[in-house]
């Protein structure tokens, strides 16, 4: 065990920056992020399936809240957003009393609030436009071979609008990643965080956020990789025929 | 007339793209008032010899004189280029292209296309130009189309209005690639009188064209291209009625 | 009336260089987006690749980070480099970078980014006989790019250009990170101040719904403007 400490330290004692200290909040950082990201996307994800069909209903009532969410979820910064929620949440008077307090005292959760909020929004406009450009001739053939609307919906129209729907919504994948950068604004140790940790203890701003930038360049091409290769498989059949 | 320069001489032209010869070596000399007809089966080489006169494409080899003027060269590591680009501005401004598929600017109305190359690369002055342009679109019978966007206006109409384009430059010679063939049928015959009226009044045209009625009618000489050679030339009497080429005698053979 | 506690007149100052900020960064944007795509179409592969890098790198990292990188790396290589001045040549000077500079050039170099994928899609966009009518007529390469590729591009341009003016608009309120009073920050501070958050973010965020929705009015009427001639007939 010593000797490995050893090896590592020789390995590492050209800098007085990358130790093993300072990467070790590298690596919490990404665990951070990464779980951020992960579950407001989820969240986000579940929240905006339902809310996109209501988008498009005839009733008004139910429609216009919805689109006049998404209007100002897509149309402020996502900082603003946070604060709104993170301040909110701090400023609410004798809040600090209740068992609430204990959740919400640590920021990770006014800011998973903001993220999902956020990203919900935008997969809900992204889902809306994908249902709405399903080919009318499914829709079509699905009536005439007597399918309830439940069924159409489940079996017909989402299945081919979630294919369609992919390469924007890989874009938005990447889009919330870069987003909770402003995590550590409200002072979450998320890779950013653990970024400006760095450069404020060593006063070393190349060091510092180039390592993190290619941290986020790497995940950036994981993430483009991966809906490649979901593309690849599950949008195969609306390619030409190779010959 | 021996004094006035000759508006068009080619001599030698070659021309490949990668490894295919599309030109072997085609000269062509077109005295004032001439109208030669470009004939041949698709691939034949006679649209890209045309380009060529332009230099839309740029000839390998080969000797380019517009009135008179002959086009420098140099040699570049990408091949052939010409040595003087105003030089090649000028000449095309005395060379009027029509295309096949009209190519009329479509963020423009039909008078701000005419008017476009005169004011702008002739220099001549807006009004000028404009009442010029007027008159040509009544000679085409587009009086009443001057304010249409292209995209509003028929093939024929269009085609029609890029002669008036060409018309108002004025030009020594007029190139024209093609000009009926991406048109229906119906709208065919009004484009043909508009060149027919033009090769009367005695305008210098080089036609590339599927048109032998056109061609028999109206050309001073037709020449047959075949795998970018000359394989029969001569006046139309001569190539389209007696021709001496086997494969011209199949080209020209009635299709079923 | 809404009290705001005497933060009016400095929320108006915030929202003028959020606006300030914005359009300037936005020029510089166009500017390095015309220069990328022309980088990217160009048979010089050094360019190219250039390009490239440029473009994969930008739209790979977040813009809070570029930031960081550009504005406090940006001071420590302007110290570096006044300091070798002064070594070398014994000039003693100092150079202090500005947020609000250093707020635009950030801002510019990653929309630069994003524009050059627009212009290079809009400029192939433009069909090649357009160009080829203007080559034949006569036209020099300016004068086909002044009156034929330009305006036919900018119909295939200003949707993209709309879409990335939204989301760098929305981006400069990153800049409060770094110390920039824009209005963000005004409004953080007075948040914090005043204990009523609510207030001032919901004012700030109708601030930036205001302006996207003049903008987009904008674009619809720029875009009618440069579709004149490719509506369908009839």
């Amino acid at each position: 065990m010593e000797s490995l400490t050893n090896w590592l330290d020789n390995l590492l004692a050209d800098n007085s920056i990358f130790t093993l200290q300072t990467l070790s909040y590298y690596g919490d950082g990404l665990v951070t992020t990464v779980q951020l990201v992960f579950l407001s996307l989820i969240i986000g994800l579940v929240l905006a399936i339902p809310l996109a069909l209501a988008r498009g209903s005839k009733r008004a009532w139910i429609r216009l809240p919805i689109f006049f969410y998404c209007y100002v979820f897509r149309g402020t910064p996502l900082l603003v957003q946070l604060y709104l929620i993170y301040y909110g949440v701090v400023f609410v008077e004798g809040i600090q009393d209740t068992w609430l307090w204990v959740i919400l005292e640590k920021p990770f959760v006014p800011a998973l609030i903001a993220f999902t909020l956020n990203t919900c929004a935008y997969t809900t406009e992204i889902f809306r436009g994908a249902i709405k450009s399903t080919p009318r001739g499914e829709i079509e053939a699905a009536r005439a071979y007597g399918m309830s609307w439940a069924l159409m919906l489940r079996r017909i129209v989402l299945p081919s609008a979630f294919r369609r729907a992919l390469p924007a919504y890989g874009n938005e994948v990447i889009f919330m990643l870069h987003a909770s950068a402003i995590a550590s604004v409200v002072t979450i140790m998320d890779l950013t965080g653990a970024a400006r940790f760095v450069y404020a203890r060593f006063y070393a701003p190349f060091d510092a956020f180039l390592f993190v930038a290619a941290i986020y360049l790497c995940l950036t091409f994981g993430i483009i990789y991966l809906f490649r290769y979901l593309e690849k498989r599950l949008l195969a059949h609306l390619k030409p025929a190779s010959g | 007339m021996a004094d006035t320069p000759i508006p068009l001489e080619v001599r030698d032209i070659t021309k490949r793209f990668g490894n295919t010869e599309v030109l072997k070596g085609l000269s062509l000399q077109a005295q004032k008032g001439d109208v030669i007809t470009l004939i041949g089966a698709s691939g034949s080489g006679k649209s890209t010899f045309l380009r060529c006169m332009n230099l839309l494409e740029q000839p390998d080899q080969g000797e380019l004189i517009v009135h008179g003027e002959s086009i420098r060269f140099k040699e570049t590591k990408k091949g052939r280029e010409p040595a003087d680009w105003k030089q090649v501005v000028n000449m095309r401004a005395k060379l009027a292209m029509v295309f096949q598929s009209f190519n009329l600017w479509a963020h423009m109305t039909l008078l701000e296309n005419i008017i476009e190359a005169p004011v702008h690369v002739l220099g001549k002055s807006k009004q000028e130009a404009t009442e010029h342009a007027r008159q040509l679109l009544e000679r085409v019978g587009l009086g009443d189309r001057a304010d249409y966007y292209p995209a509003q206006m028929s093939g024929g109409q269009q085609q029609r209005g890029a002669i008036a384009r060409a018309l108002a430059m004025d030009p020594e010679v007029m190139l024209f690639d093609e000009p009926t063939s991406a048109l229906d049928p119906e709208l065919v015959g009004d484009v043909l009188k508009v060149m027919r009226d033009l090769a009367e009044e005695g305008r210098t045209m080089i036609v590339v064209t599927h048109e032998m009625a056109f061609a028999r009618d109206v050309s001073t000489q037709v020449i047959y291209l075949h795998q970018g050679q000359v394989e029969e030339a001569g006046a139309p009497d001569q190539v389209l009625g007696n021709p001496s080429s086997e494969r011209l005698k199949q080209f020209l053979a009635p299709k079923h | 009336m809404i009290d705001l506690h005497g933060y009016g007149p400095r929320l108006l100052e915030g929202a003028l260089v959020t606006i300030e900020l914005a359009v300037l960064s936005l020029i510089l944007a166009v500017l390095l987006g015309l220069a990328t795509a022309s980088a990217k179409m160009s048979r010089n592969w050094v360019l190219h690749r250039l390009g490239t890098v440029y473009t994969t790198v930008i739209r790979g990292v977040p813009d809070l980070v570029l930031m960081m990188l550009l504005f406090f790396g940006g001071q420590i290589g302007i110290n570096m480099f006044t300091d070798w001045l002064y070594y070398q040549f014994d000039i003693d000077i100092f150079i202090n970078v500005n947020e609000f500079v250093a707020g635009v050039c950030t801002i510019g170099l990653i929309f630069g980014a994003y524009m050059g994928e627009t212009f290079r899609g809009a400029f192939l966009a433009v069909e090649s006989g357009q160009i080829e009518a203007g080559r034949a007529y006569g036209m020099s390469h300016a004068l086909v790019f002044r009156r034929i590729r330009f305006p036919q591009m900018m119909r295939h341009a200003l949707p993209g250009l709309s879409n990335n003016w939204m989301v760098l608009l929305k981006t400069t309120a990153l800049v409060s990170v770094i110390g920039l009073s824009d209005m963000v920050r005004v409004a953080a501070e007075a948040s914090k101040a005043t204990r009523e958050p609510f207030t001032f973010m919901i004012i700030v965020a109708a601030i930036y719904l205001l302006i996207a929705s003049v903008s987009e009015w904008g674009f619809a009427r720029l875009q009618k403007r440069y579709d004149v001639g490719f509506e369908e007939v009839n």
